[in-house]
């Protein structure tokens, strides 16, 4: 399923450039000067504790929240300066998946890809290819509002996908999925990523980046400290960071410079 | 594109919700007792009424009494005037409280929506649903139009101020909804509001005084002239203050919003 928005061809191989990114939250700082840049195709594993940022990070790149300071470059273009095309580029699963209770699932995938820019003949490919990927056939004319967490999950992760989006911002995504939910999940940011989408997947399970992301950022206290790419087998040496970080804090930001990916 | 998305996803949300056709059939069916009762009294007392010259008929005893209590008083059942102020703060409750409640409203903000897109889309799709139970009430009095001689520039009237009121109580709604946490909240502050508007002269006209600024602010000094077939700039001018005003609050209410997070 590649990109039908926008080609392949006219988008940067920086895709997502995060510069000196802060913002604050209830009172205190909850992402302090984060940059990062993110290349076409890659994907990116957001790992930290509860409270270390990973959230509002994706809420800014996502659009849902600007950022106190700092820049957000999509494409190569101002992130805030041009909201509107922003929003066809990407596609948000934020946590907990929130829906409209009273729309059906087939409402859902229509509203989501018209907020996207989709209409017509468009729209309604798009939503059946959606539809029969993640094989919500059966469920389309169920409210949201009646559906279990698991097929909440799906019908989020469908939303962020209807409109086939260049970057795909994924909050949680195998909250909920029982273990052969979250084997379909990994597939399908596999397909997604081989159709030249780029992926940045929020959690705090390791196994999650190890199986699927190619290069993992870690946050604490809303800073970044560590970044860098993942290679086989390094499941352990990637758990000791993790720990590292997560216990001693600060201790070991200088990583982040070290094995900032190229 | 986006405000008439934001306005089908409104539109589509109102007609799905139980609690909308619940108040729709309510109110149709108490509007439509107020109908007979009112034709009642009108047929008992037509051929006293047909001996007056130029007095009152099927316009001023029906058509424009079944929109208003303002110009009958008396123990007939509500005119649709006095349900707007109930219907319309229960219509509004959830339009961005109910999204925020729902953690919805993020998702609105993630797709490139500025916040008066969102509150004009919203306002739309309230918009379509109150004009269309206004043009069901309309239909009892207009059922009879072809064997009665109805005043229709008094009645247009009437029906102008009517749709002036129901758009800006939606306006106050949405302002209220936008800064309640909660739909139950918004539809309390947007009936106080809405109450308050209509009484706010209610003690200036107990002492005689017919003009003044608490008498300008009153709902009811610019729906009574409309009601009685007067059509004046200065009430088109008002409801329109009205509107922009609980409009512009709620855009800013939610641009805040989302810079704040």
């Amino acid at each position: 399923m590649p990109n039908a928005v926008l080609p392949q061809d006219i988008l940067e191989p920086d895709l997502l450039r995060l510069d000196r990114l802060s913002r604050h939250r209830a009172g205190r700082p909850a992402v302090q000067d984060l940059s990062l840049t993110l290349k076409r195709g890659q994907v990116l594993g957001l790992l930290g504790v509860n409270g270390a940022g990973k959230s509002t990070t994706l809420s800014m790149i996502a659009g849902a929240l600007r950022p106190d300071s700092g820049t957000i470059a999509l494409n190569g273009e101002d992130f805030l300066e041009h909201p509107e095309r922003a929003r066809r580029l990407i596609g948000w699963l934020p946590e907990r998946a929130p829906q409209w209770p009273e729309l059906t699932v087939g409402e859902h995938l229509d509203t989501h890809g018209r907020l996207r820019g989709l209409n017509g003949v468009a729209l309604k490919q798009a939503r059946e290819a959606i539809v029969e990927r993640l094989e919500l056939g059966p469920l389309q004319r169920r409210l949201a509002g009646v559906l279990s967490q698991g097929q909440r999950q799906r019908l989020g992760l469908a939303c962020a996908l209807v409109h086939k989006p260049a970057l795909l911002v994924l909050d949680e995504p195998a909250n909920a999925l029982d273990p052969i939910q979250v084997a379909a999940l990994r597939t399908l940011i596999r397909e997604q990523v081989s159709a030249g989408t780029t992926v940045i997947l929020s959690t705090h399970l390791l196994a999650e980046v190890t199986a699927v992301c190619d290069r993992v950022a870690i946050l604490h206290e809303g800073r970044l400290h560590h970044d860098g790419p993942i290679t086989d087998g390094d499941h352990k040496a990637l758990e000791q960071t993790f720990f590292d970080i997560a216990m001693r804090g600060g201790d070991s930001t200088p990583s982040a410079d070290r094995s900032r990916a190229a | 594109m986006s405000v008439i998305a934001v306005a089908r996803l409104e539109l589509r949300r109102l007609f799905v919700r139980p609690l909308t056709w619940v108040l729709a059939a309510f109110t149709l069916g108490e509007l439509a007792w107020r109908f007979i009762l009112l034709l009642g009294q009108f047929l008992a007392n037509q051929i006293k009424l047909a001996a007056l010259p130029g007095g009152p008929g099927y316009t001023d005893l029906v058509a424009v009494p079944m929109l208003s209590s303002l110009l009958t008083g008396g123990l007939l059942p509500f005119g649709l005037a006095e349900l707007a102020l109930v219907i319309v703060p229960l219509l509004t409750m959830s339009t961005l409280a109910g999204e925020r409640s729902n953690g919805t409203l993020p998702l609105l903000f993630a797709s490139g929506l500025s916040g008066s897109q969102i509150v004009l889309g919203k306002y739309l799709a309230l918009l379509l649903w109150l004009a269309l139970w206004l043009l069901l009430v309309l239909a009892m009095p207009l059922s009879l139009a072809h064997g009665t001689h109805l005043d229709w520039g008094k009645f247009a009237a009437a029906s102008l101020g009517l749709l002036l009121m129901l758009a800006a109580l939606a306006a106050l709604g949405i302002a209220c909804s936008a800064f309640a946490s909660h739909p139950a909240i918004a539809a309390t502050a947007s009936l106080m509001l809405g109450l308050g508007l209509t009484i706010v002269n209610l003690g200036a006209q107990m002492a005689g005084v017919g003009n003044g600024a608490v008498n300008w602010l009153a709902l009811s000094t610019h729906l009574e002239p409309l009601l009685r077939g007067l059509v004046s700039s200065v009430d088109l001018v008002w409801f329109a203050l009205l509107i922009a005003f609980s409009l512009m609050l709620a855009i800013r209410r939610l641009s805040a919003e989302k810079e704040r997070g």
